[in-house]
């Protein structure tokens, strides 16, 4: 994926500015759409700009960035605008962020589509917003110079001014309207490392007042004057058609306004969220459902017997594992198992939609608001240009609001159609982790040949839910029936261990999938990184030199193993009596990342109580958003980790809140000292490279206290 | 029947066994105060009634009528301004949804503690959950805005 990338930023071409409204200066770029394949989002080059493309300076100094991503916790808001700043040399302080409209000038310069996901926010954008800056920047210069009359050269921008040492200085605000009318650079030189002024340093999060004070608006805190607040009655098994309702109790809920049935759904429209909620309880609805027998354990007993096939489509072999394999004196077959998971964000899925029969707006916070749009309008019959989207703060997505089928707007929409009214349609808790996303179910199976304690031979085989199918990534991401998302951190993984093959079966199950915060990484990382500490044990190697042997070929792994072992004390620091401390590292989204944490047993329950993480992303941006991401990844990983699974009865998901599928709570916190490793590179990602290596670590230091490998997630599970 | 929230009295036309948390969102508009669960389980809708916080996702309206109600838009004292001034300096945020409930149980801590120690920050602040696993930077804020307030 990264490689076609790479093609993709160097086509990269600067288009036009435009001065419109306001007298703002405006930039606008337009990049070519080399990845987009079935999202129908806007086609050719844009025809025109909206008046804010990404930056607008005002008269009166103000400095508005229009941020095309969506701020959904990971900062963008802040460090997006950094890389603007770096180059147009302003005042930090005349900042402000607001989030795009629906428009191709914001498609993400990869991916073709206006999307947020795959933890390329910084990485996607780092040459495009500091290039914006740039050239803003010289735009200024020219039109200062042009008013002295000297030349370009013998200016300087500095704190949202342009400088002459004899003409004095031109405040930004003041230039902006002889700037508009020149023409743009389009070789704009950008800065060297050591000349950086925002980048690099931890500027304050834009968004921490609002989010401090409740006056940030989330999707969820959106009114509309005359709205109804609607709940609706979801299949309790995907796919599933309401086909007769009894709404009589439901129509006595004090402050119930209407009940409506819609395409296979039926909503209770109430005064308030909580009129809705028992209204919509107290339907009697009829599904055409046939009684159904799957289950979590049928699902994992149909996903093993995948396993047993010696034929499945390979998705990487070096060297001649079965001859090899043919020579090992000691076979060891191990086999692993990982849950579905729901993305449980803090908000639940909630859309704000009007729609009055010509136009609609809606309000969420949408990872991909044109794919957004383009299913809204197309439910309500109407062109993508009349449906308005509005993306608010993000209560959490972890891959959620990235919808492959846009289903919560769809619902939203088909609902608004008929009733033509202002309405928020909002998911209970229940809803949302019932709602039919999920982290695909897991089943790996290694078998591991040895000669005299020597490793000869690694079979793998991955069962596993695909993904991508039916998606616009099906055509990037699924090659010769191999889904990348499924092997992703086995097939090409940077251990050079001899003889290696990885065979992949995409399995089905009536359960719908979705990428979860690092995607196949969140498996796949587990049974690598167990597996090499299982490695370690057989050869008798210390487990961080085995892995840093094993990596050599590559940089990061090894700045990054060198950079953790200074920061934990390994191998030579000893845990506090009664724990023990576990290893892993794992690299995705071209980040690599390494933790080390010290474990102890609480009964059965493993409790951290420290996590030392190395990571090597690049440039950091931003270093305390950047630490944030990483301790946030930690938490979501070991949520999981320690206590998360879907389960499914009678073809339903039984699991519905916090209760039963707990989140980490401050008494759990382990104390999390971060690292990353001094880097100028372009960034790679980082909102969701910290979370695979968690898991492997807790099992890896569990190991050491009860001389069992958990091989199977989560550990209330595997360990009860 | 009338309520009285941030000082003001408001009357409110709800069936009684509404939820708090419904009344002051959808009804009164003071919308800072955050659904996460319904059951009590995550702290997103913390209020103060007569100063101790409540989940009012669980608190039926009937049972608030007459009592002080204290949602984040009515935190305005000097606890409250420590403790959001350093929830900012230590960039605790993230999504930021959690965290009228965390400011509105790190307030009640220090009105009740000024000086908590780890264990009373665990006990005080393990009812309010966070996804985005914030906890580190409230502990630390916490601290500092103790500091601050001594």
């Amino acid at each position: 994926m990264e490689k076609t990338l790479d093609l993709e930023l160097s086509r990269r071409q600067l288009l036009k500015t435009t001065a419109i409204a306001a007298g703002g200066l405006v930039l606008a770029y337009y990049v070519p759409f080399g990845m987009q394949r079935a999202f129908a989002q806007g086609g050719a080059a844009p025809q025109s700009y909206p008046p804010n493309a990404f930056v607008r300076i005002a008269p009166d100094d103000s400095i508005t960035i229009v941020i095309n991503k969506l701020e959904m916790g990971q900062g963008v808001n802040t460090s997006m605008a950094q890389l603007i700043a770096d180059e147009l040399e302003c005042d930090w302080t005349k900042i402000s962020s607001v989030s795009a409209e629906v428009n191709p000038v914001y498609n993400h310069p990869f991916m073709g589509i206006q999307m947020t996901g795959g933890s390329t926010a910084l990485a996607s954008s780092w040459e495009q917003h500091r290039r914006i800056g740039a050239t803003m920047r010289e735009m200024l210069k020219s039109a200062a110079a042009a008013r002295w009359g000297v030349k370009p050269e013998s200016c300087k921008a500095e704190k949202g001014a342009i400088v002459h040492k004899t003409k004095g200085k031109l405040r930004y605000g003041e230039l902006v309207d002889e700037a508009n009318q020149l023409p743009v650079p389009t070789d704009v030189k950008l800065k060297a490392p050591k000349d950086y002024k925002f980048i690099g340093k931890s500027m304050p999060r834009v968004d921490a007042p609002a989010k401090s004070n409740g006056t940030a608006q989330f999707a969820m805190d959106v009114r509309l004057p005359g709205m109804m607040y609607a709940m609706v009655a979801h299949p309790p098994v995907a796919g599933a058609k309401a086909t007769a309702v009894d709404d009589k109790a439901a129509r006595a809920v004090p402050g119930v306004l209407d009940v409506v049935k819609f395409a296979d759904r039926v909503a209770v429209l109430g005064k308030n969220t909580h009129a809705a909620r028992k209204g919509r309880d107290a339907l009697v609805v009829t599904w055409d459902v046939a009684e159904s027998a799957v289950s979590t354990a049928s699902i994992e007993a149909d996903f093993k017997k995948h396993a047993e096939a010696t034929d499945a489509p390979l998705a990487e072999e070096r060297g001649k594992v079965d001859e090899s394999m043919a020579k090992a004196t000691d076979k060891r077959s191990m086999d692993y198992l990982l849950p579905f998971l729901a993305h449980a964000s803090m908000e639940p899925l909630n859309v704000t939609i009007n729609f009055d029969g010509t136009t609609c707006e809606l309000w969420s916070g949408h990872q991909m608001p044109g794919v957004d749009q383009g299913a809204a309008a197309q439910v309500l019959g109407i062109p993508p240009a009349s449906v308005k989207v509005n993306t608010t703060y993000a209560g959490g997505s972890f891959g959620r609001r990235a919808s492959k089928t846009c289903d919560y707007v769809v619902i939203a929409a088909q609902l608004a159609k008929e009733v033509k009214k202002p309405l928020k349609v909002v998911w209970s808790r229940e809803d949302d982790m019932r709602g039919g996303y999920y982290r695909p179910m897991a089943f790996h199976r290694v078998t591991l040949g040895f000669d005299k304690k020597k490793l000869v031979a690694w079979d793998h085989h991955v069962v596993c839910q695909g993904i991508m199918k039916g998606t616009p990534f099906e055509a990037m991401m699924v090659k010769n029936g191999i889904e990348g998302t499924a092997v992703e951190g086995i097939a090409g993984t940077h251990y050079d261990v001899g003889p290696f093959r990885c065979r992949q079966t995409l399995a089905d199950s009536p359960m719908t999938t979705l990428w979860w915060r690092s995607v196949g990484h969140t498996h796949t990382a587990f049974v690598m990184e167990t597996m090499m500490d299982e490695l370690a044990e057989a050869t008798g190697k210390d487990p961080l030199t085995m892995r840093r042997e094993l990596a050599k070929k590559s940089p990061r792994h090894v700045a990054v193993l060198d950079l953790l072992a200074k920061i934990s004390g390994w191998p030579k620091k000893k845990p506090e009596k009664g724990r023990a401390f576990g290893l892993a590292v794992h690299e995705s989204f071209n980040t690599v990342v390494g933790q080390v944490v010290e474990v102890s047993l609480d009964g059965k329950t493993p409790r951290v109580h420290r996590v030392w993480a190395a990571a090597h992303c690049g440039q950091v941006v931003n270093p305390e958003v950047a630490k944030s991401q990483v301790e946030s990844a930690i938490v979501f990983g070991l949520s999981a980790a320690l206590y998360q699974e879907i389960k499914i009865e009678k073809g339903a998901v039984v699991t519905g809140n916090f209760d039963d599928f707990p989140v980490l709570r401050m008494s759990e916190m382990p104390v999390v000292e971060i690292a990353f490793v001094p880097s100028t590179d372009a960034p790679t990602g980082l909102g969701e490279p910290g979370v695979p290596p968690i898991a492997p670590a807790v099992a890896n230091a569990v190991y050491k206290l009860t001389k069992t490998r958990v091989r199977t997630l989560p550990f209330a599970r595997s360990m009860a | 029947m009338e309520l009285k929230i941030n000082g003001k009295a408001m009357p409110v036309d709800v069936d009684p066994e509404t939820p708090l948390l419904w009344v002051v969102r959808d009804e009164l508009g003071l919308t800072g105060t955050k659904y996460g669960c319904g059951k009590a389980l995550c702290g997103a809708c913390t209020v103060h009634v007569d100063g101790q916080p409540v989940r009012s996702c669980s608190f039926p309206v009937s049972a608030a009528a007459g009592k002080a109600i204290t949602t984040i838009e009515g935190m305005n004292d000097q606890t409250t301004i420590a403790v959001q001034k350093a929830w900012v300096e230590n960039a605790v945020p993230q999504c930021g949804y959690c965290q009228s409930g965390q400011v509105m149980s790190a307030v009640a801590l220090l009105r009740e503690k000024k000086k908590p120690t780890d264990a009373e920050i665990d006990a005080a602040m393990s009812g309010n959950l966070c996804r985005c696993g914030t906890y580190q930077r409230i502990r630390t804020a916490i601290k500092q805005a103790s500091k601050s307030l001594a």
